[in-house]
């Protein structure tokens, strides 16, 4: 599942021509989309459901629009559910790994390490909240029908999985590793900074800690270089 | 059944209890689990104790976190802020206070039976672990010495029973306090002979030929486990010859380990390092044509050595601790002292002799067959009989004494 607004020009097309080689089906909520977004998801055959807000949800509130998309998935019956952004994108290793991360009965959960390539794809970034050897982060997801799923009365940073998905379920740490993208582009950095910073406002009072390292000066900036994984010969 | 187990059994009101303290099943912010070979052991001994009716609960080092090892089976924890001699009292004191409502405590590693035990308990040795060499730094002096050992000593006194999962632990504590010797039984440990199969439906088994020999190291990756000569003699193999490609599967006990690892083995040709889930594991080893456990020390009877016999591979394993217990050199695999010369040299040669292969694989598969799960369930339950001195309703116990028959007959 995934929300999309105006990702003609960036990473879009991309990560769909990589997630149609190993997920069964894809849903997409248009988030106002005013570029060809649209047109590109259309074009994915693995895009069964896909539906566009008139009005912008992400900016108003952030959990009626996650919890929109939630009800859209239900609607297809998943085993499990993937919960993807349009600027991220997993290793090779994925495609020939995945249906044996969900086929089996032991988590119901998978976390993978998310790696911020930062300004290039060639880096990512490493300092403090950046370091992603240190953190997992939950994409993966099992299904079950019947139960109840809320989502928290959040505008803004209302996470990704609804409340009963978010705590003690038996999870399993993949190595899989996951490219994020959202910074690639260094001209971006600015206008993204003071995006996620107004929201932080108005959610905790002050920008947080990790929003403000966005714009740190480049001596305290640490990358490291990205190095492609192999494809397991087994 | 005696007259304390028929009382006790009057007063129960529900299902039996067991409390198991451990050190860290999860690591200590509850965030963390690494499977390695203890972990799997606490999953099955949860599972026979669960069927056998019990209620079980875990204990360990946290602080006051709970989190599920397995549906219905909750870990707890508890903070412990010293380890004075390598042993945690104030867990064990604490754990006793709670262990005043079971039926029955495990103490899940030997030391942490210290200072004192609960009167119905079992301590299991998972092998000798104090025989590296950092491990004399720790207690440096006579005096240290003594006192570690004092401690060790008490640990292994109080517990009703020592359950071994190799000789070599209970030959030492045998030479050292000859009055131990009753404590003490050997239960090694166990392998899925089901599940670990040299042939299975992924079609995984193929043999070498037209791919590379594979050479699996299916362990943590820690230094005790022979981690870096491994790494030295896979460096050395790839580049002499290319047709061999090495497999480092298993999980660091630190994250930064894991990148070292990781990039090393991207930046050298036909060397991966990756881990899995327990469930594919099986598919892992079937690829596989040679299985290294090549442990320095602090080890027993290795489940990862199990699991590589059961899979009819061919395994080249050090002499630590309770593995020759699962190989007899030249028989079912190679034992070797685990320098990197030593390896280079086995590995080379194994490499160009698929014959010499499939012959150690298909022993290795056969003595597997005398440790398996169905065996090492029927031996713990005996013995929880033995300690509450009732028997257990539905544990089908039947006498064990000889070994199974050969596979095949």
């Amino acid at each position: 599942m995934m929300v999309v607004y105006n990702e003609a020009a960036r990473f879009l097309a991309r990560v769909l021509a990589d997630l149609e080689q190993w997920v069964d089906q894809i849903v997409v909520l248009d988030d106002a989309s005013t570029d060809g977004t649209g047109d590109i998801c259309r074009a994915c055959r693995r895009v069964v459901l896909y539906e566009r807000n008139r009005e912008n949800m992400f900016s108003t509130h952030e959990a009626r629009l996650r919890e929109k998309l939630w009800r859209m998935v239900e609607t297809v019956r998943p085993d499990w559910i993937l919960a993807i952004d349009a600027d991220e994108i997993f290793e090779p290793r994925m495609r020939h790994e995945a249906r044996s991360l969900v086929e089996q009965d032991y988590y119901d959960a998978v976390e993978f390490r998310m790696f911020d390539l930062w300004g290039s794809e060639e880096y990512y970034r490493c300092d403090g909240q950046w370091n992603p050897w240190s953190r997992f982060s939950r994409l993966l997801v099992r299904y079950r029908p019947g139960r109840g799923y809320t989502w928290p009365d959040l505008p803004v940073h209302c996470g990704r999985w609804p409340l009963e998905l978010r705590g003690g379920l038996p999870v399993y740490y993949s190595d899989i590793r996951v490219k994020h993208l959202g910074w690639v582009r260094s001209e971006d950095h600015l206008a993204k900074y003071l995006f996620y910073r107004e929201r932080d406002i108005r959610m905790y009072g002050r920008p947080s800690e990790h929003t403000e390292s966005v714009m740190a000066p480049p001596s305290r900036v640490q990358l490291e270089r990205w190095r492609e994984g192999k494809v397991l010969p087994l | 059944m005696n007259a304390t187990a028929t009382a006790r059994r009057k007063l129960r009101t529900g299902p039996r209890t067991v409390g198991i303290l451990t050190t860290n099943h999860f690591s200590p912010d509850g965030n963390r689990v690494v499977y390695g070979g203890a972990e799997r052991y606490a999953l099955e001994l949860s599972r026979l104790l669960v069927d056998l009716g019990f209620r079980v609960e875990w204990w360990q080092i946290g602080t006051g976190w709970q989190r599920e090892l397995m549906p219905g089976v909750l870990v707890r924890s508890m903070p412990a802020p010293d380890a004075p001699y390598q042993t945690l009292p104030q867990l064990n004191q604490l754990f006793n206070e709670r262990a005043v409502a079971y039926d029955l405590a495990i103490y899940f590693v030997v030391f942490l039976a210290y200072p004192s035990a609960v009167e119905r308990s079992i301590a299991i040795s998972h092998g000798i672990y104090w025989d590296y060499p950092g491990f004399d730094a720790l207690n440096p002096t006579a005096r240290d010495r003594e006192e570690w050992l004092r401690r060790l000593w008490i640990a292994l006194s109080g517990p009703r029973k020592i359950v071994s999962v190799d000789t070599a632990f209970i030959q030492w504590a045998n030479a050292t306090w000859p009055g131990l010797a009753h404590r003490f039984e050997y239960i090694p440990n166990f392998v899925d002979l089901e599940v670990f199969a040299p042939d299975g439906p992924d079609g995984a088994a193929t043999e070498a030929g037209r791919r590379p020999v594979r050479i699996l190291f299916p362990r943590r990756l820690t230094g005790v486990r022979g981690l870096n000569e491994m790494a030295r003699a896979a460096e050395i193999l790839t580049a002499a010859r290319d047709d061999v490609e090495f497999h480092f599967v298993g999980r660091a006990h630190d994250d930064k380990l894991e990148k070292e690892v990781l990039e090393w083995a991207l930046a050298h040709d036909r060397i991966y390092y990756y881990w899995k889930p327990p469930h594919e594991m099986p598919r892992v080893y079937r690829a596989m044509d040679i299985v290294v456990i090549p442990s320095r020390s602090s080890e027993g009877t290795a489940l990862s050595c199990l699991e590589a016999m059961a899979a009819g591979k061919a395994v080249v394993a050090s002499y630590a601790g309770g593995l020759p217990n699962l190989i007899i050199h030249g028989y079912n695999g190679i034992l070797v002292r685990p320098t990197v010369e030593n390896l280079v040299t086995v590995l080379d040669d194994l490499a160009s002799r698929p014959d010499v292969r499939a012959t150690l694989g298909a022993r290795a598969r056969e003595v597997a067959t005398c440790f398996s799960l169905q065996v090492w369930r029927r031996r713990w339950t005996r013995l929880l009989e033995e300690v509450l001195g009732e028997p257990l309703e539905g544990s089908g116990i039947t006498a064990e004494l000889a070994p199974p028959p050969p596979a095949g007959t």
